[in-house]
Parts: structure tokens; sequence; C-alpha cells
């Protein structure tokens, strides 16, 4: 799959989180997330997984995080892409 | 749910209810959204371009889910509109409920705290992080619409007295000549002299977020306390990475706005220990060099006006094909900027 637009997904709600996806050149994925210190790395490792799952290879992802558990990071940034990419 | 209010009696009803909470109602945003609990508003938030502001919340019904509801909504919309980073002023006890959201703290100054959305301005320093040198800094803060012979004068004037001068252009594009134009000018316009480097603003310095009042030619208590934010925000989180401890600007004798702005630096920057260096204007037989004169000669076609005011490097520019729009714009349009 591949970002041909601008696109989100998500809220700010506790225990959710805000995806947006922009085309980009390369591939980039920054973390915002008020509990970064302790789960960066698995928020990333989620995303990282779902990119790879997805076949997602270039674009810009920014995520800003409360503190979401993992399917709702893969929900939500399926669903950004979904609405972002084409096939 | 959040609703965008947008017919008269909502838009009247929130207007109400902003104030009751104790805050001004602005006309000019994109949007209002609102929600309401058994027919009355319990929240109301609005978004000017890449600004949220008038966000009140019900008390009853405050360190709920609310305020995440209609951020949410003016965010999504915000980003739908094409904007890269949204901020927010408010109040500085209500910060940290902005915080937990994923905002971060810009500044604080008196009575109003300012914050983005993400982490832009941190971002923006790790990004000119190769440009830092060591010493006792200098910066100057230039529009330069277009680089004349007077931002050459204050160039060479505060170079001299520091060790490195940073010139910081204004992105912000409010102004006939565009950032591409205005910061290309300025470098031809420097090349020569060793000890500076120039840069742009971002969002972060007299931008349409920090100090909108400098592209219109209003003067009122708001514009002063957004210059005086604008002011903190230099000193408490860009002056300190780069090493700047002197501010430098040319003395005002045209625009109102410009002088107020230079009277809050002697007023903020001090504080911050940072010094403040007015430098005289560089003179003609006309009065001190400005840009707007050189605007208006151009509009004019007084080229040998021109030639009187602005370095080779603007003049070449000024007359090359690539400026014929700009020509143009600035025959039609003999304002400020």
């Amino acid at each position: 799959m591949r970002i041909v637009k601008k696109a989100q997904a998500g809220t700010m709600q506790s225990s959710d989180l805000m995806v947006f996806v922009e085309p980009a050149e390369t591939l980039t994925v920054e973390i915002d997330s008020t509990v970064k210190k302790q789960f960066e790395h698995l928020i990333r490792q989620k995303i990282d997984l779902v990119l790879a799952t997805q076949g997602v290879t270039t674009g810009k992802i920014h995520v800003t995080d409360r503190g979401a558990l993992d399917y709702a990071i893969e929900a939500r940034l399926e669903t950004a892409l979904k609405r972002g990419g084409e096939v | 749910m959040v609703t965008e209010l947008t017919c008269a009696a909502d838009v009247s009803a929130a207007r109400d209810f902003i104030q009751r909470n104790g805050l001004t109602f602005e006309n000019g945003f994109d949007n209002l959204a609102g929600v309401f609990e058994n027919g009355k508003l319990v929240a109301v938030g609005a978004r000017a371009g890449n600004i949220l502001k008038m966000l009140a919340i019900e008390p009853s019904h405050q360190s709920g889910a609310l305020l995440g509801e209609i951020v949410t909504d003016l965010v999504n919309r915000g980003f739908s509109a094409g904007f890269e980073s949204l901020f927010v002023y408010t109040k500085p006890e209500y910060a940290t409920s902005f915080e937990a959201l994923n905002f971060s703290l810009l500044v604080c100054h008196e009575r109003v705290a300012l914050l983005e959305y993400g982490t832009g301005l941190e971002q923006w320093l790790a990004s000119a992080h190769h440009l830092i040198r060591p010493g006792a800094n200098g910066a100057v803060v230039m529009n330069c619409n277009p680089f004349t012979l007077g931002h050459r004068h204050l160039i060479e004037t505060a170079a001299h007295r520091v060790d490195h001068l940073y010139i910081f252009v204004v992105r912000e594009d409010r102004s006939v000549f565009p950032f591409e134009v205005r910061i290309r000018l300025v470098q031809e316009g420097v090349r020569d002299v060793p000890n500076v480097t120039v840069l742009d603003t971002s969002h972060y310095s007299i931008s349409n977020v920090t100090f909108p009042a400098y592209f219109f030619k209003e003067r009122d208590p708001v514009a002063l306390i957004q210059m005086e934010l604008d002011l903190a925000l230099f000193a408490a989180r860009i002056a300190p990475p780069f090493g700047i401890s002197t501010r430098f600007a040319g003395t005002e004798p045209y625009c109102e706005i410009t002088a107020g702005y230079n009277e809050a630096m002697k007023r903020v920057l001090p504080n911050y220990w940072i010094e403040v260096v007015e430098i005289e204007r560089k003179h003609t037989d006309q009065g001190a060099i400005s840009a707007s004169q050189v605007r208006a000669k151009l509009a004019d076609e007084d080229w040998t006006g021109v030639a009187e005011l602005v370095p080779e490097s603007t003049l070449a520019w000024l007359r090359s094909a690539e400026a014929a729009s700009i020509r143009e714009r600035v025959h039609q349009n003999k304002g400020r900027h």
C-alpha cells in the first residue's frame, strides 16, 4: 500500500491515539506520547509491524498517543492508512 | 457528541457561554464547535487558522473527557485544512490539561500560556542544531521585505560586536516579497560577512501565531501581550540553545508597531539576561532607509532611487524577469507590507 494523500484517524481521548499519515519520499515515524518514556519502543514496534503488514514503505506517520493499548494502535493506524492509501 | 455551531442561535449561545466562562468572544474563526447536554451547551471551542481558541468547559463537567472531544474535533479540522502545526492560547493554570493531550508548552508569560500540538519547536531547534556556533552570540529578527542597505548596515554593525550573529528571517508569508525571495536576498546580501548565519523563524518569532498584530496596523492591549509573549518565547526557548546574549534591532522612526516591539524588547529581554542594542538606522539625504521606501520607489519605477537604497544583489534581482510579478504587485499595493 502507498500513502497518496493526507489522512487521520483516532481521537485525543485517554487510552486512544491520533494517527496522521501523509505522502513522503522516505518513511518516518514520529511518536508523541504521554507514556513515551516507558513505552515508546513498544508503540514503535507495533507501528512498524502494521506498516510492514500493509506493505507501506514510504510516508510520514505521526502519532500522538494517550496510553492506547496495542489493538487500538493497530486499528487506528490501519484506518488512517485505508483513508490515505492506495493499494 | 461534538457538533459544529453554525446557525445564529447556536453561535449566540456559544458567545454567552464563552463570556460566562471568563473569556472574550472573538469573531473571525474557521470552526466553532460545541457539545450539548439536554439542549444546553457544556463545552465550546474554536479554531482560527492554526490557532485553537475560546475553549471553555462548563465547570461542573471539567476534568472529564469533554476537552479531549472538542480539541480532537478542532485538530482534525485543522489538519484537514492543511495546517501542520496547531497552537493554543490558554491560562497558565490550564496548561497541564493540554499537556495531557500531547500539547507541549512553548512559553508562559504573565497571564497567558502558549502551547503547540506536537513537538514542532524541538524539531525545529534540532534541525538548526548544526548551525549553532560557540561564543557570546547575537541575533536579529528581520522581515527584509526586501533586503536593503539599511539591513546590511545593521548586520555589519551587529556582527562586529558579537562572536557570531544569527539572522532570523521572518517565515510568515504576509509580505509583498515571498519568504523564499526574502531569505535568498538576505543570504546574497551578507555573503561576504564572515560571522553570520541566516536562518528562518518558523512559527516561533514574529509569526501569525506569536505576533499577528505585526502584520496588521493595530496597536491595542492584545498586541502588547502578543509582543511580550513573542519575546518571552525567544528569550526562554530560542536564545539559550543558540548562545544568544544580545538582540539587535534598528531604531524605528516610521512604524508604531515596530517601535512598540523595540520598547517591549527592552522591557522583556533583560529579565532573561539578554542585552538589547538598538542601532541607529542608516540614513540617506532622504532620511532613514526602509524597505517601504524601496517598495514605494519600485512602484514609481524610480530605479536610480532604488539603487541608492539596496545592495547590488537585491537590485539585480529586482530587475530580473523573475521579479516581474512582484513589481506588478508593488504597483497595485502601496501598503505597509
